[in-house]
């Protein structure tokens, strides 16, 4: 008897054996084929798009972006009619270096896979996308940074579509193959999309999630004495260019970017508060986008409360992408609700028909309406009266923050992000100008009110 | 009562059901290859086949009458992608499902009706050994083990695949019991059968066999995890398997290669990693649903028709299909397992236990190696890679289990039919 009990335990270890490999095997088709697919050593893609033409890529407008040219002889030529204007949205795609971006991400549309061919023998049509990109915004958001490295990304804050989304230095995708050994070697890595894929100390602007911390833990009426230097321990953090504001409340503190006052709320907060907070908005979390994103992050192993006062001011081990800060902006504008961001509207057949379509829904619920109100006011402020009012617009309420990021080696970082109108907002950009060296009131501000004025006066 | 239930579930439908698989199947090939009868004749040939099998297995009351259903969908699969690769390796299937048939038959009557099985450990292990000893000296190196034999230039097989059995056998006499007596008077049998399986291992190391070596030492592992009393010897084989598992890894190249190919087999994808690379690019392009029968690129796999046939499952019947396959596995295990529970012999339970561990484990070791869960080790999944040994070997440990099946079947039915006439009697 003892031994058919024994028996029965190894049929349940057999059992689990299996278990573990029809698991795997359907983990592995959820969240590992397609980069395993589009890896360049894969002779299928190819194949298969022999017999088919790759989908065309259009712009919100109906602009073309991507199309496949196939020539008499067969062979395919992947056109870029607007060249390095959306060369780190929607990559490239190479017979030689493989693909990247949307030509991965979305290759399976592109290519048609699942549609049924009538005709053997034909060449089929992939399927066709449309973004949400809008196409003269785009190009001005690109003429806006004028060639300095950094990212702009402009979102619509009650959907979470994009509307711009910029990254230099970039590349021409079209001829990939020609400059590929030049661009690899680049110091200045042109092939990092930095909207999506570059983390960087995200300086002030991050004050919108401390704030929206003090909101709810009721410390809104509080004052401080703000000698210009925050001290403890080791730490020592001075306000921009050193300036002592003396007695402050919050929403001055703000719209001043007092260092003093939020590394003292961050430091009372503490490690753990400070986390919450950052996790509500995304922070330590995965993005899930139409193109790859690298995950915003508290790169601390053990956080200490002088850690906090350092992560509250946008500094220390805290590390964002653009789009992460723009969306951080759009939650505020949306009333604290945070849209998941989506590069592409419908994917529809080649005569037009439409086969998916994406749905704006809620990623987080980062802040309470009222909490939400709150930070917008003191946003408001900082254009009005505070370090951002270079993003003024006539005739129209703008809110946004300005961040000077400082960097472990070489200059500062520039930042804004913001919105537009503030009572009903339809666009809200972030801009990070790399190693600028400016402050971000100064130089990055302008940069998005220019494009949310082009936006509004469309 | 057991009986009566086991009538009432009908093997009908699984039946018809099968032939429907088999009709579509090799009907959609057929197309699929510019109406070549070829296809159509191989599909009748497995479902003649099949019918043969089954209605002797039905009507010969050979024991249980589901694990052959569920083979023959193994073998339609398999044979239908053979096809599909290349006819040709289709029909030689046929040819040796016909052999596998016949080794069938004479494997269950001959373990039915012999019954000094368990006596013999001294000639399994002599066996063996002798298997083990050709093979070094006659042995071809094929995908870097030396585990073949060729006579002429016909036939070529892996004595290893016999060898299995013969372990199991030599295992189960002393499992059972029925090998009590020390061996030379001083090595009682626990330690024998110890050193026998450390013996072959030893062999199987000579030839590169990686596989086989998990799937014997498993066997060993499993079965005196379930027979030995004493837990000391036991953990004393983990430890040793430990310790020689990370001796390999330090000193054998071999064994490096093939950690390395599987942690990371993309930086080497045209060198060692493009054998799991190509398979992992299968199973990817087919999703869910796969590319469809004749619509997928498994060419591109290298030995797709026989270790890495799982890789073309999926591309073309897609995970889902391969999930599929994998359930079937697991439901002839499950079978297998209760034939194993049920058997009274103490030697056939062990038997058909280590029949069935080996079956399960075989399986498991080459889909997950062939989809990068574990490191890939060339062994052949049963009943559908394509091969001689291992369908005939398959095939033959099939009958064992069939003939375990049906002597239990008999006696219960045996003990039934005598209740029935006492209690007739005391009426």
């Amino acid at each position: 008897m003892n031994v058919n009990k024994r028996i029965i335990r190894v049929l349940v270890v057999i059992a689990l054996l299996f278990l573990a490999l029809a698991s795997y095997l359907l983990w592995f088709n959820m969240f590992r084929a397609q980069s395993v697919y589009t890896n360049s050593y894969n002779r299928r893609q190819w194949e298969s798009e022999q017999k088919i033409k790759r989908g065309s890529i259009y712009s919100s407008e109906g602009e073309l972006l991507a199309e496949t040219e196939i020539g008499s002889d067969g062979s395919r030529i992947r056109r870029y009619p607007r060249g390095r204007l959306y060369s780190h949205v929607i990559g490239y795609s190479s017979q030689v270096y493989g693909k990247t971006q949307l030509e991965m991400t979305r290759d399976s549309d592109l290519i048609g896979k699942g549609n049924i061919g009538l005709t053997i023998g034909d060449i089929r049509p992939g399927n066709d996308l449309h973004l949400t990109i809008l196409d003269y915004l785009q190009e001005y958001a690109y003429d806006q940074l004028d060639g300095r490295h950094g990212a702009i990304v402009a979102i619509e804050p009650t959907t979470g579509q994009i509307l711009a989304m910029v990254s230099l230095p970039d590349f021409d995708p079209s001829s990939i193959e020609e400059d590929w050994e030049e661009i690899m070697e680049d110091p200045d890595s042109p092939f990092l999309a930095r909207a999506t894929r570059g983390l960087y100390p995200p300086g002030s602007t991050y004050k919108i999630a401390t704030s929206a911390a003090v909101y709810e833990n009721g410390r809104t009426t509080e004052t401080f004495d703000d000698p210009g230097v925050f001290k403890k321990g080791d730490v020592e953090v001075s306000n921009y260019g050193g300036e002592a504001f003396g007695s402050i409340d919050i929403k001055t503190a703000f719209e001043e970017s007092s260092n003093y006052v939020f590394c003292s709320l961050g430091y009372e907060m503490g490690a753990d508060g400070v986390r919450a907070e950052a996790e509500k908005f995304g922070v330590n979390k995965d993005i899930e986008f139409d193109i790859p994103t690298s995950k915003s992050e508290i790169q601390y192993k053990r956080m200490t409360d002088l850690d906090a006062a350092l992560v509250s001011i946008g500094q220390g081990g805290l590390v964002m992408t653009p789009l992460h800060v723009a969306m951080m902006g759009a939650a505020i504008a949306n009333g604290g609700r945070m849209m998941k961001p989506y590069l592409v509207e419908t994917v529809t057949t080649e005569n037009g028909t439409v086969i998916g379509q994406t749905r704006p829904s809620v990623l987080y619920e980062s802040a309470g309406a009222a909490c939400a109100a709150y930070v917008q006011d003191m946003m408001i402020g900082v254009v009005e009266e505070g370090t951002g009012t270079t993003a003024q617009i006539d005739g129209i309420t703008v809110a946004g923050k300005t961040g000077t990021a400082e960097t472990e080696s070489g200059e500062d970082h520039s930042w804004f992000v913001g919105y537009a109108p503030a009572e009903s907002p339809r666009i809200c950009v972030a801009v990070l100008l790399e190693n600028n060296g400016t402050p971000g009131g100064r130089t990055a501000a302008p940069i998005a009110r220019n494009i949310m004025r082009r936006f509004l006066n469309e | 009562m057991g009986i009566e239930r086991l009538k009432s579930v009908s093997y009908r439908k699984p039946a018809y059901l099968l032939i429907l698989l088999d009709a579509l199947g090799f009907l959609l090939l057929f197309m699929n290859k510019d109406y070549n009868l070829n296809v159509l004749y191989t599909g009748a040939a497995v479902l003649a086949l099949f019918l043969t099998m089954y209605t002797v297995l039905v009507l010969g009351r050979m024991g249980d009458k589901f694990i052959m259903l569920m083979v023959f969908m193994l073998i339609s699969i398999g044979v239908l992608l053979l096809c599909r690769i290349d006819l040709s390796y289709g029909f030689r299937q046929i040819v040796w499902i016909l052999v596998g048939g016949a080794v069938f038959f004479i494997a269950y009557f001959v373990y039915y009706k012999v019954k000094v099985w368990n006596k013999l450990w001294y000639l399994y292990f002599i066996g063996g050994t002798l298997l083990f000893l050709i093979t070094l000296v006659l042995g071809d190196t094929v995908n870097g083990s030396r585990n073949w034999i060729s006579i002429g230039s016909v036939i070529s097989f892996q004595p290893s695949e016999i060898t299995k059995i013969l372990f199991i056998m030599c295992l189960a006499c002393y499992a059972s019991g029925s090998w009590s007596k020390p061996v030379f008077g001083k090595v009682a049998p626990k330690w024998a059968a110890l050193i026998i399986t450390y013996i072959f291992v030893g062999f199987l190391v000579l030839q590169r066999d990686w596989g086989t070596i998990l799937v014997m030492f498993s066997i060993y592992l499993f079965m005196i995890y379930v027979y030995e009393p004493d837990r000391k010897l036991l953990v004393l084989n983990i430890i040793a398997l430990v310790v020689i598992g990370l001796l390999g890894w330090k000193f054998l190249y071999h064994i490096q290669v093939r950690i390395a190919n599987w942690l990371d087999p993309w930086s080497d994808i045209s060198n060692r990693g493009y054998q799991i690379s190509q398979s992992l690019f299968a199973i990817a392009s087919g999703g869910y649903f796969g590319s469809g029968l004749g619509n997928g690129s498994p060419y591109y796999i290298p030995l797709v028709h026989s270790d890495f046939i799982f890789a073309a499952i999926c591309e073309e019947m897609g995970v889902f299909g391969g999930v599929a396959v994998i359930l079937l596995f697991f439901l002839i295990a499950y079978r297998c397992f209760k034939i194993s529970i049920m058997a009274e012999d103490p030697f056939d339970k062990a038997v058909s236990f280590g029949v069935t561990v080996m079956f399960a484990l075989q399986t498991f070791i080459i889909i997950g190696g062939v989809t990068k869960m574990i490191p890939l080790t060339g062994i052949t999944l049963p009943f559908i890679s394509y091969g001689g040994t291992s369908i005939v070997i398959s095939f033959a440990s099939l009958g064992i289990i069939q003939a375990i099946s049906a002597k239990t079947e008999s006696a219960e039915s045996g003990a039934a039919a005598k209740e029935r006439k006492e209690e007739r009697d005391e009426r």
